[in-house]
């Protein structure tokens, strides 16, 4: 029984701190139609930059601000490529993402105090006992750290941070700015006929996003207590299966929003892994079992948009 | 006043298919005249309005709208200037918005897309009086996601939303074309209607020559990117469709359609 109520709280924990990348990639991917590779990057880009100044004793809010900051500019890099240099979005991301390796072993590595002599040995960053994670401070400091199998105070503190995103993202999209971005994703000859630069309102959506994705990155610094460089690999499976899950799943309920159904999109998904893993699939399957689930929710909205467009 | 001045437009430069579509093109369009532009396909209609519009560039030549030269300026930038009305009933709105969204987004065109909220609801009678000139139920059915409306209520909305904000030049590219011949009429008289109400300067691409007898203030038939017939005034007022569709069968003869 405890092991079921652990396999429920790693889910669930999972499943919070990447709803907010899955938030990230309903911008990008639904919203705008533009697959966002580079968001592997943002991703380990957020998490590093937080944790080299939670390391720094920076408050882990303010760090958490930072790391929105840095992922937005990359993604602002993604969209600058795409229309002021016209090139597609795929390599765009591929661009980004690539460059953003360096830039991340860099920020590691000189963040580490270390030089480029004895080369990698320095690129992980690791909270030691007493840094200032967001969990060790105000107001999550608070919460008891556990009750039974329960890890509570990690969970409602992840629980708050995927809530206040998706309010901001809600009233984002209520916005003018925001309904211009909406109308940009399905009729960019539409806002030219406004008078409004549709390149312009694509940028601002892929900074949003992929600033989502680095808040992600850093919360997954969080919970694992280190940021190390292979982090942000299968982060898009992660994020896009989310994405298509939730809205797939939970569409027909006409009482959520959209970014509710991503969130619950994220912790399905994710109790999926868990589930598998809790049936003692080893871990050395999970990936392929990411690439499965993922392969279902396609071939699942794919039916429902078939039925969806027969009646 | 609308000029085009001395036009050239050429297509697949470089290539074997190196075609000249306007060679030195001119005309002159007087403030609030609503013409009517007929003409085979290939004649240079579309081709015209996507210059002025600016969705594609000219080779050579000038554009000069109440006496600014537009040519440089970007699409979305003229686009104050202009509203446009497509072939294609999905071009003129949002299809995942709803109605309500759409006109929301029109009512702040030449404003700028801030951090507000989109939705005023104090406008919400003047969106349904707009929307009730039309005659086709859309006031009731503010809160549908475009997407879903039949393709003439979709370009009733376009019309609607093309003439929310004060614009100079109303253009419209064979907006009828996709329609019902049920739902084009209607079309037609609301375009009617629009055009008399905000004594804008209108440019309409018709293939239907009826329409382009019965309405507007002066007739403009095309062939290979030259004027070849151009009737406005008394003159315009007079014509029959015979007398054009005359002048329509020796283009196409020409052409071998």
């Amino acid at each position: 029984m405890s092991s079921v109520l652990a396999c429920m709280d790693v889910f669930l924990r999972d499943g919070l701190m990447y709803s907010i990348l899955a938030l990230g990639f309903y911008i990008s991917f639904s919203i705008l139609d533009f697959a966002d590779l580079s968001v592997e990057g943002t991703v380990l880009l957020g998490g590093v930059s937080y944790s080299l100044l939670v390391c720094k004793g920076v408050n882990p809010w303010l760090a958490v601000i930072v790391a929105f900051v840095l992922g937005s500019l990359a993604g602002c890099v993604t969209g600058l490529l795409h229309v002021k240099l016209k090139i597609r979005p795929l390599l765009c991301g591929i661009l980004v993402s690539t460059a953003l390796i360096s830039v991340n072993l860099v920020l590691a590595v000189v963040g580490n105090g270390g030089s480029f002599n004895g080369e990698g040995a320095l690129s992980t960053i690791s909270f030691s006992r007493n840094d200032p994670t967001v969990l060790r401070t105000f107001p999550a400091s608070l919460i008891p750290d556990k009750t039974g199998a329960f890890n509570l105070r990690e969970l409602i503190t992840f629980l708050v941070v995927a809530l206040i995103f998706k309010w901001i993202l809600d009233w984002y999209l209520k916005t003018k700015n925001g309904l211009l971005l909406r109308a940009t994703g399905c009729n960019e000859q539409y806002v030219s006929m406004l008078a409004q630069n549709p390149g312009r309102s694509k940028i601002t959506g892929l900074a949003i996003s992929n600033g989502y994705a680095a808040v992600a990155g850093a919360l997954i610094a969080t919970s694992r207590a280190n940021a190390n460089q292979g982090m942000g690999i299968g982060m898009i499976v992660i994020g896009l299966a989310s994405v298509i899950i939730g809205l797939s799943l939970f569409g027909k309920l006409r009482f959520l929003k959209p970014t509710t159904m991503v969130i619950l999109g994220s912790i399905v998904y994710q109790a999926c892994l868990a589930i598998a893993t809790y049936l003692g699939v080893p871990s050395a399957y999970n990936k392929i079992i990411m690439a499965v689930l993922f392969t279902v929710a396609l071939v699942f909205s794919n039916s429902i948009k078939k039925g969806a467009s027969k009646a | 006043m609308i000029e085009f001045i001395d036009i050239v437009k050429k297509f697949n430069v470089g290539t074997p298919d190196e075609t000249t579509l306007f060679d030195g093109f001119n005309l002159k369009i007087e403030k609030g005249e609503f013409v009517c532009v007929v003409g085979s396909n290939g004649s240079g209609k579309t081709t015209m309005l996507n210059l002025l519009c600016g969705s594609l560039p000219v080779d050579s030549g000038k554009i000069v709208l109440d006496g600014k030269n537009i040519t440089k300026m970007n699409e979305y930038v003229r686009a104050k200037y202009i509203g446009r009305v497509f072939q294609d009933p999905q071009k003129g709105s949002a299809a995942k918005l709803t109605i309500l969204e759409n006109m929301a987004l029109a009512d702040n065109k030449n404003k700028r897309y801030l951090l507000t909220p989109a939705i005023n609801k104090k406008r919400m009678d003047y969106y349904k009086s707009l929307l009730e000139e039309c005659n086709m139920g859309l006031e009731n059915r503010l809160d549908v996601q475009v997407g879903s409306l039949s393709g003439g209520q979709r370009q009733a909305l376009a019309l609607v939303i093309a003439n929310m904000s004060d614009i100079d030049i109303l253009i419209l590219d064979e907006h009828t074309a996709a329609l019902d011949p049920k739902s084009s009429e209607r079309i037609m008289q609301l375009t009617d209607m629009f055009v008399k109400e905000k004594k804008a300067t209108a440019l309409m691409v018709t293939h239907n020559l009826r329409y382009a007898v019965e309405y507007g203030t002066r007739l403009i038939m095309m062939d290979k990117g030259r004027i070849v017939l151009d009737k406005a005034g008394e003159e315009k007022q007079n014509t029959k469709i015979d007398d054009i569709l005359y002048q329509f069968n020796q283009i196409s003869i020409e052409c071998g359609n």
